[in-house]
């Protein structure tokens, strides 16, 4: 019995099922018929208002005759247009060319826009001595701050989770709470209480009190632990390379445990259904130091200085669209009365065999 | 390819020679031939092309298709081929055939480009946060052949 044929097809993998052209079919279907009934409800909206005689009978007049209906009807048809013709432009795009081919008219358009003045594509401004290295990062940020102790001091990212977020869930639900509070009271004042409100405000009081905690927390971490600073003496950095390395902890507190560590680190990004997830995976970890029951005081941060060598024949950063491969330095402490804290430094590591980049200090 | 053993090292140059057998020209509407790398993994893909070169009907009428046709380009610093755990870097030569009937048939060959000093690609290994890892090196001739095989059988489809 002959299958009719379906507007779709099923992905296993790197391969599909069905007809190829089966999805495409559908999809052109579908953004064609959303274009041209967009076109359509917006000629009756233009037609109404413009050439209210002209509108056919069959149209309801009570439909396009107030002006909140008109607006509706406009912003839904102008939204399926441009949804439509978006789509169809794309599907017909891919349709008339290769993987390979849209790649090479990106590679060009950012080529032409490299050109353009403002992006110092082709301007000496001190890089010329380093051969181009595609997808390789520049790290200009790396080297912008001069360090005390060695050439440069890293910049953080850090691991631990910020203060601006909790600290504004706890000013908006505390406002709010308090809000509520004040129409109870009201309602008792007139003699109309609102029981069912006055017996919500208890749970909301527990989540207010929470969410203030929390953000106590993390402005005690913040301030408590102090600063890391962490410098080197050369970057980028290469493969069979030493370096040194210069770390210290300000702040006043017991460490139970600090730990400094290279990290090479990949990280992949991937669509699940309508999610962008992101995985990483620790490839290379070296401990450049260990140390348990170190004491900070204000007076005397600890510091140290330390030999980083990069083996031989390992991956350069990279970064790709969804993929990328990061180095970096991580800082790791334990300590009372402060939450444990994790603080990333960023470097990069060129390809072995590069002349070394000119130190700009 | 030039290199028996599929690897060329950054920014030396890549020759290569192609052929299409078993094939009428008259089934073939075009052609593209293009050095890329493309990452492979748990990840969305990356895909860059390096060398691109496109032959429409009429030219490959010209050329022929039964003669070898040469392929030269020169290789970039990076990104090098790497092995990792979620993410890989593989470079190839792709040739893409466009059928007079809309069927497009794909043929791979894969190749690594290694850094000027070391002659094989690096992989690195995962272990535990708290130890050092391994990085470790592949043996590249293995995976090379095998995809090759891989792109023979293409043509040999192609072919029936």
């Amino acid at each position: 019995m002959p299958r009719l044929p379906t507007p779709w097809s099923k992905k296993r993998g790197q391969r599909s099922l069905g007809n190829p052209y089966a999805g495409v079919a559908g999809e052109v279907a579908f953004s064609a018929s959303a274009f041209l009934a967009g076109v359509f409800g917006l000629s009756l909206v233009l037609i109404s208002h413009w050439a209210p005689q002209q509108v056919p009978a069959q149209v309801s007049t009570e439909a396009l005759s107030t002006n909140l209906s008109s607006w509706v009807i406009g912003t839904v048809s102008l939204a399926a247009i441009v949804i439509g013709a978006t789509r169809l432009g794309f599907r017909l795009i891919h349709l008339s060319a290769s993987d390979e081919f849209r790649s090479v008219i990106a590679t060009r358009a950012g080529a032409i826009e490299m050109m353009a003045p403002g992006h110092g594509g082709h301007g000496g401004d001190g890089e010329s001595d380093v051969a181009p290295l595609p997808n390789v990062p520049k790290g200009r940020a790396i080297t912008e701050s001069p360090g005390e102790h060695l050439a440069y001091r890293l910049p953080m990212v850090s691991g631990d989770s910020g203060l601006i977020g909790p600290a504004l869930l706890a000013l908006f639900w505390n406002t709010a709470w308090i809000i509520l509070l004040a129409v109870v009271v009201s309602g008792f004042w007139i003699g109309k209480p609102r029981w069912i409100l006055t017996f919500l405000l208890v749970p909301f009081a527990f989540i207010g009190k929470w969410s203030f905690q929390f953000s106590l927390s993390q402005l005690r971490q913040r301030l408590g632990v102090g600063a890391t600073v962490v410098e080197i003496n050369e970057h980028p950095l290469q493969p069979g390379g030493s370096y040194d390395l210069f770390v210290s902890q300000a702040g006043r507190l017991r460490l139970k445990r600090l730990v400094i560590r290279l990290v090479c680190e990949e990280e992949t990004f991937y669509r699940q259904g309508t999610d962008v997830r992101v995985e990483r995976h620790e490839a290379f970890s070296q401990i450049l130091c260990r140390e348990r029951d170190v004491e900070v005081d204000p007076q005397a941060p600890w510091e140290q200085q330390l030999g980083l060598e990069i083996p031989e024949n390992v991956m350069h950063s990279f970064a790709g669209t969804h993929n990328a491969i990061r180095w970096k330095i991580v800082v790791k402490g334990e300590s009372r009365p402060w939450p444990s804290f994790c603080r990333n430094y960023p470097v990069v590591v060129h390809p072995p065999g590069l002349p070394p980049s000119r130190n700009p200090r | 390819m030039c290199e028996q053993g599929g690897v060329y090292r950054a920014g030396e140059s890549l020759k290569a020679s192609w052929r299409i057998s078993r094939v009428a020209i008259e089934d073939l509407q075009g052609l593209e031939i293009s050095v890329l790398w493309h990452t492979e993994g748990k990840g969305d893909e990356d895909l860059h092309v390096h060398h691109f070169q496109r032959i429409n009907e009429q030219r490959l009428r010209e050329i022929g298709i039964d003669s070898e046709q040469e392929l030269q380009c020169v290789l970039p610093v990076t990104p090098l081929s790497y092995h990792g755990q979620i993410v890989r870097l593989a470079w190839c030569v792709r040739l893409r055939l466009f059928l007079s009937d809309g069927r497009e048939v794909l043929s791979e060959h894969p190749f690594y480009l290694v850094s000027e000093q070391y002659q094989h690609p690096c992989e690195a290994s995962g272990e535990s946060p708290e130890a050092e890892s391994q990085i470790t090196k592949s043996e590249p001739d293995q995976s090379v052949s095998t995809r090759a095989k891989q792109t023979r059988s293409v043509l040999a489809s192609l072919g029936r």
